[in-house]
């Protein structure tokens, strides 16, 4: 799709962000210069190894990180701080513990002013959605990690973003139950028609849930490769085991492979460097 | 608790728990047999341990009198206030104090290092500023209870979760949302436990200070039943005292202890 | 960044603080001179500053020190031998820690200092009711962090113990103690302060002993700069104090 046309339907759009940091070391870029778009209703999946700054673009894109220069655009408006088009699902553990399963989701509409009744109802439509119905009142302490990370996702899609932007929200899961969220993701992404921008190291996970990867550098971090995933939709998690699934996986490890050693090698660096200063 | 799944033992629940109860009641009974016999053997000065139908007597006495009630009213009066006083200044020092590291590091060491202080030697100066009735016994309450409200809520603020604050950044909250449905709520645990603590050294540093200069509130029953040689009366006040002090700090402690189930 | 800078960042808050509490304090000192503060209800910064040299010399503070250090070093000693003991009693008889734990830990929250009165009348107008007072005041600390230390030792090296056929004496003395110590220490640490508190506290209450004392003597004879100086210098020890057992504890958990 040519340029142009692509920024013009797009519903997200990231131009030229780079994101330098001041470090006792003297500076660290840890991106440099991505630029990228997302189309409305479009599944995105960034992957990239550990230290090429895919937790610090989610930041940036979500409106909680300034300083970087360059442009993001959300429905045409620049993006400045939290943007109510921008809902975020953080990796840590994030429900508010003491609210129950439907307070905690209401709360996007307990902030906008929503009022009580209205809110609860609204929440409820989201407790189906992520499959939670019976837990309402539960408290998040009750609850497994899945069941909570489903929580703070179900919280994020009662704000009704236009976009949903996720960083890492299943990496404290094990695989299976990583697999099955993710079936309940597609699922709902294909239900809402939700622009979703994921960011993850994990490939499987890409390939299952993505329409299209973006495969990230290690730092500074710069747009690698940008893979079209033509796998059919609807999709499921059985996808997993089709062929075109595996080629994917390997085509995207290829790439990340090498970023990947890189940051390894990097890590080794450092540690041995710290060693010698102890010594 | 958790350890009784762990008995060699053969697990036994029902009778385990009777056991308890039963060692209690022997322990208990035990006590006060002695204590009867201390009291009417003579070797003691008389009434320095009074036989216990004397405590008896003497307890039901204390709390039939109106006087009693007035006393406690003026008492509970002062800790309140005293509490209020020093819990408002605590909690907004704690605030300022736990919002900002370089605060934290300048101011924070001398509230740490004055508080396990016995506030009691500074109540010459409270009556020097405050006069010698209720305002000196307040000011001791409200004085004992600021470090503690000020160093938990400190501590509190520090140990928020920084994940539910970027939520309720991503949700573009305000400030005052932020701050009622954010900041406090997850501190509640901490804050709670300052309030508990703050209780009892109000308690504590009020009663102290009437037992000194005081001519109302419990602390005056108590060292007037000293002054008076009235040994039965002495005990009684203290037993209810006692109970009094116990069952409030198991009060905030339930109502802290309430959220054991929401929060892990 | 620069080692100046570093330097900076770590002395400046303290600093401040320091300078805020000048700063305070020379703020005082003016608004007394010029009369908007009541002299004889708070003294002269500086005249307080002043006696501190006079009360040091003619109130035989060293004398007093050392009576308030023996009264408190009588009621630590007693609290560490009974805590430490009667915490390992209730560890191994389970049937006793069940039923009194909760004793135990009510007693932590019953202000205790308040019966001085009584154990004025027990033990008469002398060290030992401040010793006993401070005693229990800090026994509750030390025999729930014993229980606390003892069981929580982890599971893996009991079995350890297990494996290597230990009997139970050898359990206890080689793997639940040494395990339990940090632990115990941070209960003996509770226990002492709270125990000079209140020994200090008590000596004021019964005007008997050392430097708690010294204050109420002061207070009576209205030598206000005096009690200012007495206080500050009580709040000196007890940081100190506070301090050094700080320490030992953090030496105790990196040693052990």
């Amino acid at each position: 799709m040519p340029a142009a046309q692509a920024a013009a339907s797009a519903i997200l759009v990231v131009e030229n962000i780079v994101m330098r940091f001041a470090t006792a070391e003297g500076g660290l870029t840890a991106i440099d210069n991505v630029s990228f778009n997302v189309a409305p209703a479009e599944f995105l999946a960034v992957i990239g190894p550990s230290g090429c700054g895919k937790s610090t673009l989610f930041n940036i894109i979500g409106g909680l990180l300034g300083g970087y220069q360059g442009q993001v655009a959300v429905g045409g408006e620049t993006v400045s701080g939290p943007h109510a088009s921008i809902g975020m699902v953080f990796q840590e553990e994030s429900t508010f513990p003491w609210r129950n399963v439907v307070d905690n989701i209401a709360f996007p509409l307990e902030i906008a002013g929503v009022p009580r009744r209205e809110r609860i109802d609204r929440a409820r439509r989201f407790v189906s959605m992520v499959g939670l119905d019976g837990f309402e009142q539960r408290y998040p302490s009750e609850l497994s990690g899945g069941m909570r990370q489903r929580v703070s996702m179900a919280r994020t899609l009662a704000s009704e973003p236009k976009i949903l932007l996720m960083d890492e929200p299943f990496a404290s899961l094990d695989e299976q139950t990583r697999l099955l969220l993710g079936d309940k993701v597609l699922q709902i992404q294909q239900q809402l028609k939700q622009t979703t921008l994921l960011i993850t190291h994990n490939i499987t996970e890409a390939v299952q849930l993505a329409d299209r990867i973006l495969v990230m550098t290690y730092r500074p971090g710069q747009v690698k490769r940008i893979v079209d995933i033509n796998l059919p939709r609807p999709r499921t998690s059985e996808v997993v085991s089709s062929e075109a699934f595996g080629r994917y996986v390997a085509q995207i490890w290829s790439d990340l492979r090498e970023e990947a050693s890189r940051g390894m090698i990097d890590d080794e660096r450092r540690a041995l460097h710290a060693g010698e200063h102890k010594a | 608790m958790a350890e009784i799944g762990r008995l060699v033992r053969a697990p036994q629940a029902r009778p385990w728990l009777t056991s308890v109860t039963l060692l209690r009641t022997v322990i208990v009974l035990a006590a006060l047999v002695g204590w009867q016999i201390l009291a009417v053997s003579g070797l003691l000065y008389r009434d320095v341990v009074p036989p216990l139908p004397k405590v008896a007597a003497a307890l039901v006495k204390l709390l039939s009198s109106v006087d009693f009630y007035w006393n406690l009213w003026f008492t509970i009066d002062e800790i309140a206030i005293g509490l209020v006083l020093g819990g408002l200044a605590g909690l907004v020092t704690g605030l300022v104090i736990g919002s900002n590291k370089f605060i934290a590091k300048a101011f924070e060491p001398y509230l740490y290092y004055i508080g396990p202080t016995p506030k009691i030697i500074f109540f010459p100066v409270m009556i020097m500023w405050f006069g010698a009735g209720a305002g000196s016994k307040i000011a001791m309450g409200a004085v004992s209870c600021f470090f503690p409200i000020a160093l938990n809520v400190a501590a509190g603020m520090r140990q928020i979760d920084q994940v539910l604050i970027k939520v309720g950044e991503s949700f573009r909250a305000n400030p005052w949302q932020m701050a009622t449905k954010i900041y406090l709520p997850a501190m509640r645990r901490p804050v709670i436990n300052g309030l508990r603590l703050g209780l009892g050294v109000a308690l504590i540093g009020t009663l102290l200070a009437e037992t000194k200069i005081s001519n109302r509130g419990l602390g005056f029953v108590v060292i007037d039943a000293y002054n008076t040689f009235n040994m039965p009366r002495l005990y009684a006040i203290l037993i209810v005292l006692f109970v009094l002090a116990i069952g409030a700090n198991a009060l905030i402690t339930r109502l802290g202890g309430l959220d054991e189930i929401k929060q892990k | 960044m620069s080692a100046a800078a570093v330097t900076a960042r770590r002395w400046a808050p303290p600093l401040v603080g320091f300078g805020s509490l000048l700063l305070f304090l020379t703020a005082v000192e003016i608004l007394i001179r010029v009369g908007a503060i009541n002299r004889y209800i708070v003294p002269l910064p500086s005249e307080v500053a002043a006696s501190f040299t006079r009360v040091i010399l003619e109130e035989d503070i060293l004398h007093r020190f050392l009576i308030t250090a023996w009264e408190c070093l009588a009621a630590s000693l007693l609290l560490t031998v009974f805590g430490i003991g009667i915490g390992v009693a209730f560890h191994q008889v389970r049937l006793l820690r069940l039923a009194c734990e909760t004793w135990v830990a009510a007693m932590a929250s019953a202000p205790l200092v308040l019966a001085y009165p009584l154990f004025l009348v027990l033990f008469g107008r002398s060290a030992l009711t401040i010793i006993m007072m401070s005693f229990l005041v800090g026994l509750p600390p030390v025999i729930l962090k014993t229980i606390e230390g003892l069981s929580a030792t982890r599971r893996v090296l009991i079995n350890v113990g297990r494996s290597f056929k230990l009997t139970s004496a050898q359990q206890f003395w080689k793997i639940l103690l040494p395990s339990a110590l940090p632990t115990i220490f941070v209960g003996i640490r509770l226990g002492l302060m709270f125990a000079l508190i209140n020994v200090v506290a008590v000596e004021f209450l019964i005007n008997f002993g050392g430097l708690g004392q010294l204050i109420n003597d002061l207070a009576e004879r209205y030598d206000l700069p005096g009690v200012y100086a007495a206080i500050c210098f009580v709040m000196l020890i007890s940081v100190v104090f506070f301090v050094i057992t700080e320490r030992a504890e953090r030496w105790l958990k990196s040693a052990g």
